[in-house]
């Protein structure tokens, strides 16, 4: 009988091992115990290895833990749900928000929370442009020619699954241009290369790091990217926006990831982190790891980066409905 | 000569050794554990890797997933809970040898196939990886297409007994495979508005259901089981044995090495396509499902025949195949790495100097695989009134750790029922998981395919790939209604075979 006790210890000790973590060491008034920083994708993503990252420097610029937990689901309106019901954590909790959070919001149908009103948005930590690429073999070698083309025959262009940054940058595009275009899915931009590498696919508007590679070994051309500025990775490209023909002026969207908590997270916090993120900002293990990204760091805080999620919201609130995603 | 000394260089440094080895414990220990994944592991993993060396952050990796896909198999062999999706096949006749008083055969066959199958896996990786990287950058939509369909055609070879209800479970498989957000218009299917069910249904808890719940249902419904007198654990594989299974195992190396090459299918399924080639070739076929040492050998053979060729599109065209390797690309990249053709050129030293890593860690994965199972095998001897409830703990932990959401305890409980429902009227449970797998995959590559060709259906006959899958998909139906109808004739008369696959 023993033995069957002790087993039973060992084993739920072992799995309580598994669920509880560490001690605080914090001495300011916040964080006064573990922050929690939500995922709403899974392991392994971006979102999720440039999470880690981040937690991994705030740690040592909050002098508290940094737990990251993964809550994934339906784009990324399960764990963002769960950040809105607040609770008793939420005074430490944060959550790493990314155009899942307005495209979301623009194509899910009553949920549970509101995009803008239920959270705090403390800063936006990463901007990750993305890239107009044709495979080498295509016939167009500029943008003009590409819509030119797509007046005439239909194009198809590849994408990482419905709601993705990827997916609504090629329906804002068609949006705007007036192409004919038709969206091709794929599981992940990993399943999706292969076909635009192959030729199978005319076009896609993938994110900058799953696709440098490729166009410096000279497999894909960039025709554009879609950010304000030129990117300085692809100083030779230009933006959508400054081709500007066909309303593309109007083109400029990023994968922009930032921190936003619950409503009721309070004003110490919030200053804290403002605090704690600038330093990590300026750290050089951040900044090589967004140059390895291709990405940039965030620009706007606070009241500022309010306004361009409740910007971004309305944009792809727009192309939504003319695209006929709602579901 | 500059070269090798350069290569040497990299690799002998005891920090490789180190994270090897400690990459595939860790994979052991955490694919052992249902619900935890190898995926989870690798990803869990990487920040630590941003300060190590790249060679051995790499490495680490690497062996947590080997180590990981091995790991799988331990728990569906012992417990019939399959520690990750790619060891589910193993079960089929792990647990009904583990049953028999074979657990230790039945691990050790994993272990040695696993093995040989990631050797192969690796050398293909090493020689074949331009070749292969080829081939799987001409695999479009239409190929996958036809792949899908000749790996559903082992549908039928897998239900033995009642075709009917291997179809009908099958049928059940796709059916549930369809609850989730349409994969080109984002519309919701069978999810009754609730937003667990949009990222369809999740499937390690629906397989800790299917397989651990039933198993623990029925203990309870008859009460009291006789003892084994004899240690249940039992004796580990004669080398006759491995003889006997060394076709299947190199066939399903072979089958993984393909299917990890191409980049988004997967080693579950290549663990089924295995198993099924391995049954239909076998003299002992009836005695698959039941507990055949060749049957664990095919499955694990097929999934870790994957571990390496998933590396072939990642090396040499950059492209991750699936998660994992996608987290990989991410280490690679943090270390300033870029892989693909340009890193041939530019870091050949250290490409072969993770080669060299990569076959050492099938080694590490023999040593280590081993001492587990010297401890694991134990698990056979607890007896069952102690071991059910402790399971029962970890299929409610494995089934909650996946998303961290109680919704998916209530999926695990609620496929516990439809188990226990399989078990007791005779319906194979392996229709129903390929029809569960394969059927997304099918409809995304049909839909897919016709959104491509714009709605030309030639693109279904484009090339010589095609071609290839859909003679062999006929050939394989023709081939298995044949002998069905022959068994029929054959058997008049006998009752159906009432087992559960």
């Amino acid at each position: 009988m023993n033995k069957l006790l002790s087993t039973a210890c060992l084993a739920l000790g072992g799995t309580a091992v598994f669920l509880s973590v560490g001690v605080t060491t914090a001495s300011a008034d916040w964080p006064t115990k573990d922050v929690h920083l939500v995922v709403p994708y899974a392991p392994g993503g971006t979102t999720d290895v440039l999470s880690r990252r981040v937690a991994d420097l705030l740690q040592d610029a909050l002098g508290a833990n940094v737990i990251v937990e993964n809550r994934p689901g339906a784009g990324s309106t399960v764990g963002t749900g769960r950040l809105a019901r607040g609770g008793r954590d939420a005074d430490h909790t944060l959550l790493m928000a990314s155009p899942g959070h307005t495209i979301g919001a623009a194509i899910y149908p009553d949920l549970p929370y509101d995009p803008v009103e239920d959270f705090v948005f403390i800063q936006n930590v990463i901007d990750i442009p993305n890239v107009m690429v044709v495979p080498t073999s295509s016939p167009y070698q500029s943008v003009e020619e590409f819509i030119e083309a797509a007046r005439e025959e239909n194009m198809a262009f590849s994408h990482s699954g419905v709601g993705s940054s990827i997916h609504m940058s090629g329906e804002l595009f068609k949006t705007l241009t007036g192409s004919n275009m038709t969206a091709v899915p794929f599981a992940g931009s990993g399943a999706a290369l292969p076909a635009l590498l192959g030729g199978d696919v005319d076009v896609s508007f993938e994110n900058m790091p799953t696709v440098y590679s490729h166009i410096q070994s000279g497999d894909l051309r960039a025709l554009a990217v879609t950010s304000q500025e030129r990117s300085p990775y692809l100083p030779d490209v230009p933006t959508l926006s400054e081709i500007g023909v066909d309303n593309l002026d109007q083109f400029v969207t990023t994968a922009w990831f930032g921190l936003i908590a619950h409503n009721s997270f309070p004003e110490e916090g919030y200053d804290a982190m403002q605090a704690a993120l600038d330093e990590v900002m300026e750290r050089e293990e951040f900044l090589d790891f967004a140059e390895q990204l291709g990405a940039e760091p965030g620009q706007v805080e606070g009241e500022a980066f309010k306004q361009f999620v409740i910007d971004d919201l309305a944009r792809w609130q727009e192309v939504a409905e003319q695209a006929g995603i709602r579901q | 000569m500059d070269n090798l000394a350069e290569v040497l260089q990299l690799f002998l440094s005891i920090d490789n050794f180190i994270a090897i080895a400690l990459g595939v414990v860790i994979g052991v220990t955490v694919g052992s554990i249902p619900g935890l994944t190898a995926t989870m592991a690798v990803a869990l993993a990487l920040p630590f890797t941003f300060s190590m060396q790249p060679v051995a952050a790499i490495l680490l990796l690497v062996g947590i997933y080997k180590g990981g896909m091995y790991g799988g198999s331990i728990t569906a062999i012992l417990i019939r809970t399959p520690g990750s999706p790619a060891s589910a096949c193993t079960l089929l006749d792990g647990y009904p040898m583990a049953q028999q008083g074979h657990a230790k055969k039945a691990l050790k066959t994993a272990l040695f196939s696993s093995v040989i199958a990631d050797f192969i896996s690796n050398i293909a990786l090493i020689f074949f990886a331009a070749y292969l990287a080829k081939i799987a950058l001409n695999f479009g939509a239409p190929e996958f297409f036809w792949l899908i369909c000749f790996s559903l055609t082992i549908i039928i070879s897998l239900s033995s007994g009642s075709m009917v209800k291997g179809l009908l479970a099958a049928f059940m498989g796709i059916m549930l495979s369809l609850v989730g957000l349409d994969s080109v218009f984002g519309s919701q299917r069978f999810t009754f508005g609730n937003y667990n069910l949009m990222d369809s249904i999740s499937f390690i808890p629906l397989l800790i259901g299917l397989f651990a719940i039933p198993e623990i249902m029925e203990f309870y419904r008859k009460k009291a089981m006789p003892h084994l007198k004899a240690k249940a654990s039992g004796v580990g594989m004669t080398l006759v044995e491995l003889k006997r299974c060394m076709k299947s195992i190199v066939r399903g190396s072979l089958i993984g090495v393909i299917i990890g090459a191409i980049p988004g299918t997967g080693a579950t399924a290549a663990a089924f396509i295995s198993y099924s080639e391995a049954r239909r070739r076998s003299p002992n076929k009836e005695n698959f499902g039941k507990g055949e040492v060749e049957g664990v050998a095919a499955a694990e053979a097929g999934n870790n025949g994957v571990a390496g060729a998933t590396l072939i599109p990642l090396l040499s065209l950059g492209i991750p195949g699936d998660v994992i390797t996608a987290i990989i690309l991410g280490a690679f990249m943090v270390h300033g790495l870029t892989p693909g053709p340009i890193m041939f050129q530019e870091n050949l030293s250290l490409i072969y100097a993770l080669f060299l890593g990569i076959m050492l860690s099938s080694v590490i994965l023999l040593v280590v695989g081993n001492a587990a199972i010297k401890y694991f095998s134990l698990i056979a001897d607890i007896p069952k009134s102690i071991l059910f409830p402790i399971v029962l703990m970890f299929c409610v932990y494995g089934a909650y750790a996946v998303n961290n959401t109680t919704f998916d305890i209530w999926v695990m409980l609620a496929f516990g029922v439809v188990g226990y429902v399989f078990n007791r009227t005779g319906i194979p449970a392996a229709p129903f998981l390929i029809g569960f797998i394969l059927g997304p995959m099918f409809e995304d590559n049909l839909r897919r395919s016709l959104l491509i060709g714009n709605g030309d259906l030639s693109i279904f006959v484009r090339g010589p790939i095609t071609w290839f899958f859909i003679v062999i998909t006929f050939g394989s139906i023709a081939l298995a209604l044949y002998r069905f109808f022959q068994s029929r004739k054959e058997k008049t008369g006998s009752s159906p075979d009432n087992q559960s696959a």
